[in-house]
């Protein structure tokens, strides 16, 4: 274990040198290796090198004046005062060994984070739908695969393990799917009243066959209605408890139903039907062109709008039995990380320090399917970056696609691959990732310019 | 340059009378006026006292080391005291204080006297180096505890 620290203090004469040796010394009596950096009126000495800060578990920083933290991306740092440090350094040295490097990780789930406050209107809508509807998905598509372990026709059979299984994930949680997306869009839209007509509305669109698209639809229709009711139905004040509990309610749902029956389930039935169809014949250059164009979908934005519109497409596709796509995205959605990862290791000066350090954790990312975890990457270099993720997830996409792949649960990246007939022709799917994302790295270094020069270390300021 | 060629025995006081911090530091100041080490008393009291502000300068174990920059500083100096009875010097550990290390330098100092304060400073988060400055009864002692 290897930790790193600057002190400095405001006058740079005394404590920066006490504190150092305090932490030197406190670092040697619990066997730590440690290099401080003293920033004092002597001027820097002893400074760390980008090899150092890249080896240290942890950087401490003890400072009464202003010490620049640039040099220190992607590193656990622990902010104390000098005093502190000259106080209590074994404290501090058990401080900085119990940080964690989890602050790659924490920017990834603050970009999450961000993304999902600035979304609005319809698209915000519908991913607050999709994610109720994933763990469904995920529990009812991975109890089928299981299901299939006995035999593909295995559940036929009543009473048996088999049955269960399928029981569980195709009776109901793939039965609910469809309705808990609708609600929730719903629910998205105009809170709680909305619930009651969009699970109805996607109810309606499973049963008369309009699948996941009739249930997007029947939510949006289930939500803008309630939200126009409620603003529109003026009551006297005695009845107005009655609004939320029965009068939203009855019309919506009313209004959701029937127009689901009468108008538009059947077409949108009959497009379901003709998308699934092509889809399933889809073959050669056909299969190679829509898996590649889902693919570039995939890592266009890492995550973003264009992402999940080809990704909600996928898992909306397995409540129609057609498992390819999701293999194509969930491959393509893995190898940006996974491909940026690999480059840092292979092109080493072509990133920052920071950078090879995050790509350790980009891996983790990648494997994950978490497309997100190219986004740091992404943000410091676009036109380059964003150009090589795509033609690598294009390359996974369509090669997933053209090796019939299938997937049958919408997420959990290779942990997923071990389970018994969650992936038709795995060894092409691993084929596929694996291609992507040495594709993406050789784009990258192909792209990617060389980083010139040592980083800058700016002027430090003394008093 | 090392510690000991900063020391000198005329800025040592192994008997300080003051009882509380600032009567400690004028005490230390003192000596450095008189020696004519500093031009101005004010100037470098001033200079001391705005750095107790940002922090105090008691940093525990029983030493306090005030410093101050001044133009009105001749050579680099650093002055020894001792309190027999121990005083309140608003330390970290709220222990009172019984070794002083009053450092005075002028704004522009040469490294090398920097180095030796540096030097100094590091010394005294040695345990051993503490404990034989708390027993040095002469400066002679002193000194050698730098040697």
């Amino acid at each position: 274990m290897k930790l790193v620290a600057v002190t400095s203090c405001p006058t740079g004469i005394a404590h920066t040198y006490m504190a150092a040796e305090a932490l030197e010394n406190a670092a040697k009596g619990k066997g730590v290796e440690i290099k401080v950096e003293t920033q004092g009126s002597i001027g820097v000495e002893n400074e760390l090198s980008e090899k150092d800060i890249a080896e240290a578990h942890a950087v401490i920083i003890a400072a009464g004046a202003n010490v620049s933290k640039e040099r220190f991306e992607g590193k656990p740092v622990l902010e104390i005062s000098v005093s502190e440090a000259i106080k209590s350094p074994k404290e501090v040295i058990e401080r900085a060994l119990k940080l964690e490097k989890k602050n790659y990780m924490r920017k990834v789930e603050e970009i999450k984070q961000q993304r999902s406050e600035e979304r609005t209107g319809i698209f915000k809508h519908l991913m607050t739908g999709v994610s109720f509807m994933l763990p469904l998905v995920v529990a009812g598509g991975i109890a089928i695969a299981l299901s299939f372990i006995f035999g593909i026709e295995a559940f036929k059979e009543e009473g048996t393990l088999a049955a269960a299984l399928m029981q569980i994930g195709g009776g109901s949680a793939f039965a609910l799917m469809i309705p808990i997306l609708s609600g929730y869009i719903a629910f998205s839209i105009a809170d709680r009243p909305g619930l009651a007509p969009g699970l109805i509305g996607g109810s309606l669109a499973a049963q008369v066959g309009a699948g996941f698209l009739g249930g997007l639809i029947a939510g949006l229709i289930a939500g803008y209605t309630v939200d126009f009711l409620k603003k529109n139905i003026k009551l006297p004040k005695g009845l107005q408890g009655l609004k939320p509990i029965l009068i939203l309610p009855l019309l919506s749902s009313l209004f959701v139903g029937l127009l689901m029956i009468y108008v538009i389930g059947r077409p949108m039935k009959g497009l379901m039907d003709v998308m699934t169809a092509w889809l399933q014949s889809l073959s050669g250059t056909n299969a190679l062109l829509f898996g590649a164009i889902l693919g570039a979908m995939m890592a266009f934005d890492m995550g973003g709008p264009i992402n999940k519109t080809a990704y909600t497409f996928a898992v909306g596709l397995l409540g129609a039995n057609v498992f390819e796509p999701q293999a194509a995205v969930m491959a393509a959605g893995m190898t940006p990380p996974l491909g940026l990862a690999l480059a840092t290791v292979l092109y080493k000066n072509k990133f920052s320090q920071g950078e090879i350090e995050a790509g350790k954790a980009a891996w983790v990312m990648g494997i994950s399917f978490i497309t997100e975890g190219a986004i740091p990457f992404a943000a410091s270099d676009p036109l380059r970056v964003i150009p090589s993720i795509m033609t690598g997830s294009a390359v996974a996409g369509a090669l997933s696609m053209v090796f019939g792949a299938s997937l049958r649960a919408p997420h959990g990246g290779i942990f997923v691959l071990p389970i018994p007939n969650a992936v038709d022709n795995l060894g092409g799917y691993v084929v596929a990732i694996l291609a992507g994302t040495i594709v993406t790295a050789l784009m990258v270094g192909l792209l990617k310019k060389n980083i010139t020069g040592s980083v800058k270390v700016e002027a430090r300021q003394k008093i | 340059m090392k510690i000991t060629d900063m020391l000198n025995e005329k800025l040592m006081n192994l008997d300080l009378k003051a009882n509380d911090k600032a009567g400690v530091i004028n005490e230390m100041i003192d000596m450095l006026v008189y020696e004519g080490f500093v031009l101005s008393k004010k100037a470098i009291l001033k200079a001391v006292m705005d750095r107790e502000a940002i922090a105090s300068t008691g940093v525990g174990m029983g030493i306090g080391i005030p410093h101050g920059k001044s133009n009105t500083v001749v050579k680099p100096s650093i002055v020894f005291g001792k309190s027999i009875k121990g005083i309140d010097f608003e330390s970290l550990d709220e222990q009172p204080s019984y070794i002083f290390f009053l450092i005075a330098v002028p704004e522009d100092s040469a490294n090398e006297h920097l180095k030796a304060l540096s030097q100094l400073s590091r010394r005294l988060m040695n345990q051993e180096v503490r404990e034989q400055l708390m027993k040095a009864e002469s400066t002679e002692e002193v000194y050698k505890v730098f040697i």
